[in-house]
């Protein structure tokens, strides 16, 4: 995949020497750069694509709110993983038709790199280590994917031996990027997973620009496995599209050939969910994506999904694959409904706890009740 | 570039449209731009059914392929065109047509549970519901009775078909889509 180069770097006043911004001047010396006051951002506003425009701006800053937040799928009336997040980056240099972030940075567009680690890392000793017996799952691919910038920032070279030296927390690090290398010397000591969204080769060329490709991502999930990481996997967003089942079959079977699944943590599942917002942006910005032509309802949380009883046959479908693919691996759903985890699942978790565990805690699935793909 | 029609900034400007909604119906061919202009003065779209019609046409043709005016020409949106009732009750007519082909497995399992309430035959007395675009996973029966009696009758129906299977295909229904 090529790899980020932005255009031009802003540097707020007084972060000129943080770490992170010296270490990115080095490797771009021949880049514009402009020191900005706090606070002060050029407009993207009067620009036909302002959000496509942010990106290519990398913005050095400081972040004055608090790092460590709950995962956004905890809404009221879906089932909840438990799931804690942390940004050390705003938005993402690449650009899936069907990202969220088009629509939940539209305002605030520009490529942010905040600058203050120690505060971050600060602030998550002071939680996890006061709560030893707790169990703790944190990952950095919220706002933005957790390696695309890694080999210009070098964020996982403070993140991972964080994390290595705390036994009840996990890291998970989100990519759809092959860009692992900066975690290849690194001792993770178990308590790091790094985690590929995965869709269907002819998704991910169609939708998922700038990425990494299908093989390419499973080369790196391979080079991360002999360095001693768990993998993780996420069939988020799922696709709903004409051939779905054969993409999908061929996909898992491509996936658990390659990669031993003693070494994957979770895997998850989650239908593609758009906000009214997001659908007029991704019309706009990507008029000739299909993803907005599926069966797609709006559901009680007001963003749409593909219709209930199709979602379902896809998620059982998918879930019946990747159990017998890896039969000892959690497999959870990510927002969706009590029901619909009942109709996939048999039964929904009794409580976020439950499902924080499950996850946590491989259980065995009994092979016989599993189709093949 | 696609060229404009004259007529459609015109229509726009008569039905005050949105830039935003004109310029998408300008970036279309202009087959396309004037199948939809005689859809829209036929049923005098404003914006919101407008935009409605925007959405599922585009929509059909990144699914299926062609054209915005073979999609109004399919015999299912002609037919609602020319039913000689009042604008509302046509442009309802043409928007299910419309909607029946974007979204063919919702209206395909609408009307097999169309059907299936209809095997029922539980009366005027009972309405069967089911939950919104089919969230959720409960079916609402309600009955509206005057007398024990009447309860007695609805109650035995409705326990007849659960014993016939009819209930439980009603059911299958929902979970197979």
């Amino acid at each position: 995949m090529h790899h980020y180069q932005p255009q031009d770097i802003l540097i707020e006043r007084g972060e000129e020497n943080a770490p992170v911004v010296r270490r990115v001047l080095q490797r771009l010396p021949q880049l514009p750069v402009r020191l900005v006051d706090r606070g002060s951002r050029p407009s993207t506003e009067s620009l036909v694509d302002p959000f496509g425009a942010g990106k290519k701006t990398l913005l050095f800053t400081r972040n004055r709110s608090r790092f460590l937040e709950h995962c956004p799928a905890g809404t009221p009336g879906l089932v909840c993983c438990n799931y804690l997040v942390v940004s050390l980056i705003s938005n993402c240099p690449m650009d899936c038709s069907y990202c969220f972030l088009q629509d939940y940075l539209a305002n605030n567009p520009l490529l942010t790199v905040y600058t203050n680690v120690d505060d971050l890392l600060g602030e998550l000793a002071a939680v996890v280590d006061r709560q030893p017996w707790k169990q703790f799952r944190i990952g950095t691919g919220e706002l933005s994917d957790s390696l695309a910038l890694d080999p210009l920032l070098g964020f996982s070279a403070e993140l991972v031996p964080f994390f290595a030296q705390r036994d009840n927390v996990l890291l998970e690090l989100k990519t759809k990027t092959d860009c692992v290398e900066g975690l290849l010397e690194l001792d993770p000591q178990g308590r790091t997973v790094v985690s590929w969204t995965i869709t269907p080769a002819e998704i991910t060329e169609a939708e998922e620009h700038g990425t990494a490709s299908f093989a390419e991502r499973l080369d790196a999930a391979r080079q991360v496995e002999r360095a001693g990481y768990r993998l993780g996997f996420h069939f988020d967003p799922l696709i709903e599209y004409p051939d779905w089942q054969a993409g999908y079959g061929r996909t898992i079977e491509r996936l658990f050939s390659a990669i031993d699944p003693r070494h994957v943590a979770w895997l998850s599942l989650g239908s593609l969910r758009l906000t009214p917002a997001l659908r007029a942006t991704m019309r706009r910005r990507f008029p000739h994506t299909r993803l907005l032509s599926g069966e797609q309802v709006r559901c009680a949380d007001g963003k749409w999904r593909t219709f209930q009883p199709r979602r379902v046959k896809m998620y059982r479908t998918l879930s019946r694959w990747l159990r017998r693919a890896a039969p000892s691996v959690p497999v959870y759903m990510c927002m969706e409904t009590a029901p619909v985890w009942e109709k996939v699942f048999g039964q929904a978790p009794g409580c976020d706890k439950d499902l924080a565990h499950t996850i946590l805690s491989p259980s065995l699935t009994d092979p016989a009740t599993i189709d093949a793909p | 570039m696609p060229s404009t029609l004259p007529a459609v900034g015109l229509y726009a400007e008569q039905k005050r449209l949105s830039q935003a909604t004109l310029a998408r119906w300008r970036s279309w061919p202009t087959t396309d731009q004037q199948a939809l202009l005689t859809v829209a003065q036929e049923l005098r779209l404003g914006e919101n059914h407008l935009r409605d019609f925007l959405d599922w046409l585009e929509e059909i043709v990144l699914r299926d392929g062609g054209s915005i005016a073979a999609v109004l020409q399919q015999p299912a949106v002609r037919r609602a065109l020319k039913l000689g009732r009042s604008r509302n009750d046509k442009l309802k007519a043409v928007k299910d047509a419309l909607r029946r082909l974007r979204y063919p497995e919702i209206a395909r399992l609408e009307h097999e549970l169309q059907t299936c309430v209809k095997a029922l035959a539980l009366g005027p007395q009972v309405r069967v519901a089911f939950p919104p675009a089919f969230e959720g996973d409960e079916v609402t029966l309600e009955v509206r009775v005057k007398s024990a009696k009447d309860l007695d009758a609805v109650v035995s129906r409705i326990r007849q078909r659960l014993t016939d299977g009819t209930f439980q295909r009603l059911f299958e229904l929902l979970d197979e889509a």
